[in-house]
């Protein structure tokens, strides 16, 4: 058994920022993560982190902006909290080391994004996830903060009221442990990997709101899934928003700058929502590329532009789709990408179970509401990642360990033992799949009532086939197919929640766009301001 | 139909290491990554790699393709097909494997922590620092590497020196280095130029060519050798470029004899002595003659104008 004041479940840029402040915070702090910091999913954050602090910018401006983005579902004071710490935090990651993306005089450069009224989003080249990860990493190892990389959590232990633990399983070589604590900060990412066509990592299983969920804490605004317009068509790597920001224009197969018919004013410089219908309207009324894309034109860019800053479109299209995005325009499709919903949480990180906080895209505040727009994201890691630390080091502090994993750890090795015994039938990849294909297909861009029933069935109908499951892989090391069983479970969960949710919410809102319901209904929103699901 | 063979070993299992093979259907567009998936998912779910982001972003699939280093993630499977004949994956180089495609990157991390891998900063302003793009532009060639170990499985110094610290580590010492905000250059590229630092590199250049992000290891390792030659930073290695240097300022080709005594000094004569002695028997006899070469007019242009440019960059 390890034991320590505060554990950090996952080491990605919330993690690490959670991690630093509670040990700053005098609290002996270890992170416990299923991959190794640096391999998290905050590397594929591309293009920004937003901050008022140009000359003429506010973070009333930034907070408006972030409101209007979110359909009016964000929790206010929350979005006051993340604005109004954007620009100390934004100076914080400088002074810490962040290669930011600065003019010929040393200033930071800023750009803008969709559904910003200012350009405020800072940037190190189109890497800005990965510079940023860095930085927080490169703080772990100075401050020397304990680490158990490549331990998959599997369990949140609540005992007498209040988080006790949690059981871990180490990928190296299979053994189930219990870790002993006070508090715990949940920073383990989305769960994209439920929907056929995401730029989430395969490893985005969301474990965290999953465990969280079965460990009692409320889990809200689980239907908001945000669709990125400009994934890569085919492998779905994300074109960060930015090429559209540096004057990037799309066409459909027509040749038709389509986004005039959606969004005169804006066009493609529209919040992320508005662009994905309007990319799957062309789709489906027979005016994108066969398959469902449509171009990105960049070529008016020049190559030097492109190159300088956007080095990471340019590697992409060229790697992965054998497009050189200065000679031809990129194609483009819309895949998941973003969770708004999540663990619930109130602007200190606390969830309804104490002593279990959580922050980061895993974590529900809400900042983003139906709707996240670009370059709020890492910003929401830093600030909520900081708060989550502090406070749940502040619980720690005084309060005695409770004994009793005993039970969970072996109730977990019970259950590992069962997958991997297991005689089933059924693969893991079979079910994921069909997961992907119904989520994708009836609670995806354009949701109905009729299509979210099957999908609420279809989806139980799985839960009960995973019980069967045959892992079809016995070893102690590396043992994938185990983790990837587990990870399934996690899945599916949500996956209820998500389709659940969209199912009772009868109005269209943000990234929710029920064609049954198709405007938005604030008369429903008043009575569920914070619709949570236990 | 191609043929796809894997490097397999398990510690728990009965068998040696061995390559296990299966002839898949290759579309174009798939990567090496999505192979090894058909392989795990519908074939054979006992098989160990690492991977995650699947865009070479999280640098967690470094491998062997083909006996070169890079991420499976980006490689395209078919054209590799196509120009060798075969497909061959195998474990990063340099490095203790742990099972199949899996190895320790232990000791890949230990050498980053060991160059201070964080900043540490000079006087702070009170905003932002004001650093003009300029400044800030040479950190390009390390800055975005992803720490998957490609240039370490690929490097030439490590495999003949496990202690030394290899490429990623001194990119990112580099990354550091030139950054404008550090306030402990010094002190770093004294430490940097102890053994197993800046001058073990070999240049054999392997680092730059296999990694996947465009990082220039050798050039970060090369621009600190330049640094440090001129902070005066005592190293041995730096004795030895500059013994080099002075025999072919003085007579435009290298001068053994020379350069050992600069170098080395009188011990080191005696120390290299048996190895001059072998190297005399296989009749490659060191020039003794201190007449300039033919042509040592060029050489010297050649020099000039390499020193003009240097300060020439050192004013910009």
């Amino acid at each position: 058994m390890q034991k320590h004041e505060v554990l950090i479940v996952g080491g990605g840029l919330a993690g690490a920022m959670a991690a630093r402040s509670a040990h700053l915070a005098g609290a002996d702090v270890a992170i416990v993560s299923k991959l190794s910091p640096l391999r998290s999913h905050t590397v594929a954050a591309a293009g920004g982190i937003n901050a008022a602090l140009a000359e003429g910018d506010s973070w009333e401006g930034h907070a408006f902006d972030t409101i209007k983005g979110s359909d009016y579902l964000a929790d206010q004071d929350g979005v006051e909290v993340l604005c109004r710490a954007a620009p100390e935090v934004v100076v914080m990651m400088d002074h810490l080391g962040t290669p930011f993306s600065r003019d010929e005089a040393g200033h930071l450069f800023h750009r803008p994004f969709g559904g910003h009224g200012m350009p405020r989003a800072y940037f190190a080249g189109d890497r800005t996830g990965l510079s940023l990860l860095q930085t927080a990493w490169e703080q772990l190892v100075k401050e020397g903060i304990t680490l158990y990389d490549e331990w998959a959590v599997t369990r949140l232990i609540v005992e007498q009221g209040r988080f006790s633990g949690l059981v871990a399983y180490k990928v190296s070589d299979g053994t189930i442990e219990e870790f002993q604590a006070r508090a715990c900060v949940v920073c383990t990412g989305p769960a994209g990997q439920m929907y056929h066509k995401t730029t989430n990592a395969v490893t985005c299983t969301g474990d965290g709101i999953a465990m969280a969920y079965r460990a009692g804490c409320g889990i809200k605004d689980m239907e908001f899934v945000q669709f990125h317009p400009t994934s890569l068509h085919g492998p779905n790597v994300l074109i960060t928003e930015a090429a559209r920001g540096e004057g990037g224009i799309m066409r459909n197969a027509k040749g038709e700058r389509f986004m005039e018919r959606y969004s005169p004013k804006t066009l493609d410089m529209a919040p992320r929502d508005i662009v994905s219908r309007a990319i799957e309207t062309e789709a489906r009324e027979g005016r994108a590329y066969p398959g469902g894309y449509v171009d990105l034109d960049l070529t008016h860019l020049g190559e030097a532009k492109i190159r300088e800053r956007l080095p990471e479109v340019y590697q992409f299209s060229t790697e992965f789709a054998g497009v050189d995005p200065s000679k031809a325009p990129i194609p483009i499709e819309p895949a998941q990408h973003y969770m708004m919903g999540g663990i619930g949480t109130d602007n200190d990180a606390a969830t309804s179970v104490p002593g279990i906080y959580a922050a980061g895209e895993c974590a529900c505040v809400s900042l983003h509401g139906g709707n996240r727009l670009g370059g709020n994201a890492l910003l929401e890691c830093i600030v909520f990642g900081l708060r989550a630390g502090r406070t749940a080091s502040a619980f720690a502090k005084g309060k005695a360990p409770i004994a009793g994993g005993a039970e969970a750890v072996a109730a977990e090795e019970k259950r590992v033992d069962g997958l991997l015994k297991s005689e089933g039938r059924e693969t893991v990849e079979d079910l994921r799949q069909e997961l992907k294909r119904v989520m994708w297909e009836k609670v995806g861009i354009f949701r109905h009532e009729a299509d979210l029933e099957l999908a609420v069935g279809a989806v139980r109908d799985l839960q009960r086939r995973v019980a069967n499951v045959r892992v079809g892989s016995t070893g102690k090391r590396f043992n994938y197919a185990l983790l990837e069983a587990m990870e399934l479970r996690n899945l599916l969960d949500l996956a209820e929640v998500i389709a659940i949710g969209a199912l009772m919410r009868r109005e269209s809102r943000g990234a929710h766009a029920r064609t049954d319901y198709p405007t938005r209904d604030d008369a429903i929103t008043q009575w569920q301001p914070k619709e949570r699901t236990y | 139909m191609a043929r796809i063979q894997v490097y397999r070993y398990d510690p728990d299992g009965e068998g040696e290491a061995h390559y296990d093979a299966w002839d898949l259907d290759v579309k174009p567009g798939q990567t090496v990554l999505d192979l090894l998936h058909v392989i795990h998912y519908y074939h054979d779910p006992t098989l160990s790699f690492r991977r995650s982001c699947q865009a070479a972003l999280c640098g967690s699939c470094g491998m062997t393709l083909n006996g070169r280093s890079g991420l499976s993630c980006n490689t395209q499977a078919a054209p590799l097909i196509a120009r060798d004949g075969y497909l061959l994956v195998d474990p990063m180089k340099n490095l203790p494997v742990l099972k199949d495609l899996v190895v320790d990157m232990e000791p890949f991390w230990n050498a980053v922590y060991a160059i201070d891998p964080y900043l540490r900063p000079g006087a702070e302003p009170h905003g932002p620092y004001v650093v003009p793009k300029k400044q800030m532009d040479p950190l390009k060639i390390a800055q975005d590497c992803i720490m998957c170990g490609s240039c370490l499985s690929e490097c030439t110094s490590r495999e003949a020196n496990p202690e030394y610290l290899g490429p990623a580590a001194l990119a990112k010492a580099y990354r550091f280095v030139a950054d404008a905000r550090d306030g402990a250059e010094q002190e770093r590229l004294e430490r940097y130029s102890e053994p197993n630092g800046i001058w073990d590199c070999d240049t054999c250049l392997y680092c730059n060519e296999v990694c996947p992000m465009h990082v220039k290891p050798m050039d970060a390792i090369m621009r600190m050798r330049e640094k440090s030659i001129e902070l005066g930073i005592p190293s041995q290695g730096a004795t030895h470029a500059l013994a080099f240097y002075e025999t072919i300022v003085k007579g435009g080709k290298l001068n053994e004899f020379q350069t050992v005594n600069n170098s080395l000094g009188i011990g080191g004569m005696v120390s290299q002595s048996s190895i001059a002695a072998k190297v005399l028997l296989r009749g490659k006899r060191p020039s003794i003659r201190k007449k300039p070469i033919e042509g040592f007019e060029d050489v010297q242009k050649i020099m000039r104008a390499v020193e003009r440019k240097k300060r020439r960059e050192a004013r910009r």
